[in-house]
């Protein structure tokens, strides 16, 4: 891999705060490719707050160095690097006495942007973080809820569009529900944007679901383990990481799996295929063409069993979760128009996943 | 002579007395403000980390130290530090304005270190992450942010130099304190009684209008996203 395609690298960067002899990072070798999300995971105080502040440099390190885009940003102005880089915390941190659009607007301010050029801009991160910007570009940070304010704390760091974004569990203090839809749309942002970023969270639901890659930091600043969600779940590299990961890894494992990245078992929707015997499920579609009812199972009673269905861009956690929702032992798995793509069996779950290649 | 009669023959003296007091006292708070929010500024900068320990313990000290200077010196009885003075600088204006001056201070030093350090430190370490620099933090976000209680600080120490500026006059200082002490001193003579009253009055007056100001001020300067 050459040089420029890595955004973020950590040279035995290492941070021992005045006053204590244990370092709270431990000599850190890490590389972090362009556009990739890596999510710093551990126990508290286990140092991934002091990592993450390294990378621009809130932190000075103790040693070791930090090149970003390839050049070496060690010993630039802390100030001028940091405008270069989003930043966003858990508690929102913005300004309660700047508008929002201002809140947005102030490092292309520091920048020397022109007025309209920033107006519009905030008007265009407000859209993208899902606010409407005719409501809540001239509001004060008090009049918006936590989960609104932490959406104008992303568009603030997205603001001067900087390569990089590091975040603190910035959706760590957010009720589940909420916490949900905001990855949601981290993950839809992040295919628009495309950011290479570094993402504190404590919560290895959230690490797997977001991250390309997870970095498990170990008591004492030890990188135990850096490597892809699936790996970290499957091969930990060690007994604090196994312990860590902790039982379960195999149901989160299914939050993982995409449908659209399995071999789905056939569906069909004709009529005339009623009777099959090769196995095939035949559905009652609408007018739309959309799967309603069964109308044949193989060795199964059709009308007894309820249609359930699952998007293609779900995991194979939500087909299960439907499939018990459901009390059903087969779910079909329909695109965005809502037409039947094949089938998923509960037998498959246990019989091992078929997976096609990952395409990128 | 009742109060009515003498404040009709005297009327002209009475009003510019007033306005003399308030200008008195205006100029002494503004001095100390200024002083003490610029001492203030330089001392509470508020790392979020405090990586730079020297900047810090230089810093503590200077507050501490400042903050207990002007503290003590709110503890010595006005009448004394008046005449403590003469010595250096003398009867008159000068030496009224300084002492003044300096009662004005701990109130607003103490209300600017508190409202500089109160701010929320994930405010604060948000703007150090998107390249805020130390000053431009302290002005832009900081300074705004306590703004409401450094004010208060100011409307605070303009009603209690009301008070302390009517002993002024034993130093031949501006003001109302010329007619109450005149008064006081012939306490029984036929005038002295309306003297006081109307001193005492009058002095209410200022503070009244210094009430209406300060609600004025507020209204204008404080930040739409922090009003109450
Ligand atoms: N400013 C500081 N001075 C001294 N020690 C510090 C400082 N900040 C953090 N530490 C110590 O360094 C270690 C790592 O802290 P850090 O904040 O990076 O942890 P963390 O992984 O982010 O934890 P959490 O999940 O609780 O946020 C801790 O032991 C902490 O006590
Ligand atoms: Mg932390």
């Amino acid at each position: 891999m050459s040089e420029t395609e890595n955004m973020i690298v950590l040279e035995a960067v290492e941070k021992v705060y005045p006053g204590s002899t244990a370092p709270a990072v431990e000599r850190l070798d890490m590389t972090i490719p362009k556009g990739e999300i890596v999510m710093l995971i551990g126990p508290s105080g286990c140092g991934k707050t002091t990592t993450l502040k390294m990378v621009n440099r809130l932190i000075e390190p103790t040693s070791g160095r930090i090149i970003l885009d390839g050049e070496d940003v060690t010993d630039v102005n802390g100030d001028l690097l940091r405008r270069k880089i989003g930043y966003v915390i858990q508690q929102g941190g913005l300004f309660p006495h700047f508008s929002i659009a201002d809140n947005i607007g102030v490092v292309p301010k520091m920048l020397g942007w022109d007025k309209n050029k920033i107006r519009e801009r905030a008007d265009e991160l407000l859209h993208l973080v899902g606010l409407e910007p005719s409501t809540y570009r001239d509001r004060y940070p008090r009049q918006l809820s936590g989960g609104q304010q932490q959406r104008v704390g992303v568009a603030r760091a997205l603001a001067a569009d900087p390569p990089v974004m590091l975040m603190d569990e910035p959706f760590g203090a957010i009720d589940p529900i909420t916490r949900d839809r905001l990855q949601d749309e981290f993950l839809e942002i992040q295919r628009t944007v495309g950011k290479t970023i570094c993402f504190v969270t404590h919560d290895l639901q959230e690490a797997v679901k977001l991250g390309d890659r997870i970095a498990v930091f170990a008591t004492g600043g030890r990188l135990a383990q850096y490597d892809d969600p699936d790996t970290v779940l499957t091969h930990p590299a060690d007994d604090f990481v196994s312990d860590f990961v902790g039982g379960g890894a195999a149901v989160r494992r299914l939050s993982l799996l995409e449908l659209s990245r399995l071999e789905l078992h056939p569906v069909e929707t004709d009529v005339a295929a009623v009777g099959n015997q090769n196995g095939t499920p035949v559905a009652e579609v609408d007018g739309a063409g959309r799967p309603v009812s069964w109308r044949h199972l193989p060795d199964r009673d059709a009308a007894g069993t309820a249609l359930v269905t699952v998007p293609l861009s779900g995991t194979v956690y939500d087909a299960v979760d439907v499939m018990l929702d459901g009390s059903a032992s087969l779910v079909a798995v329909v695109d965005d128009e809502g037409l039947p793509q094949g089938v998923l069996h509960w037998n498959d779950l246990v019989a091992g996943l078929k997976t096609r290649e990952r395409e990128r | 002579m009742n109060v009515f009669q003498y404040f009709a023959e005297n009327s002209t003296q009475i009003i510019n007395l007033t306005i003399q007091h308030a200008q008195f006292v205006f100029y002494c708070v503004a001095i100390g403000s200024i002083i003490s929010i610029a001492i203030g500024l330089l001392v509470s900068t508020g790392e979020p980390n405090p990586n730079r320990f020297s900047f810090d313990w230089w810093a503590t000290g200077i507050r501490e130290g400042s903050l207990l200077i002007t503290a003590a010196v709110l503890t010595i009885p006005s009448l004394a530090l008046f005449v403590l003075f003469l010595p250096i600088t003398g009867l008159g204006v000068t030496t009224a304005i300084i002492v003044l001056t300096i009662y004005t201070l701990y109130t607003v030093l103490r209300n600017t270190v508190a409202g500089l350090t109160a701010v929320d430190r994930s405010v604060l370490e948000s703007a150090r992450g998107l390249g805020y620099g130390r000053v431009r933090r302290l002005l832009t976000i900081q300074l705004p942010l306590a703004w409401p209680v450094i004010l208060n600080g100011i409307r605070v120490t303009t009603l209690i130099s009301i008070s302390i500026a009517v002993v002024a006059s034993i130093v031949q200082g501006p003001g109302l304190g010329k007619l109450l002490l005149t008064g006081i001193t012939r306490i029984g003579a036929s005038n002295a009684f309306p003297q006081v009253l109307i001193g005492t009055v009058m002095c209410l007056v200022v503070a009244a209008f210094f009430e209406i100001i300060f609600a004025i001020v507020q209204r204008l300067t404080i930040p739409r996203g922090i009003r109450v």
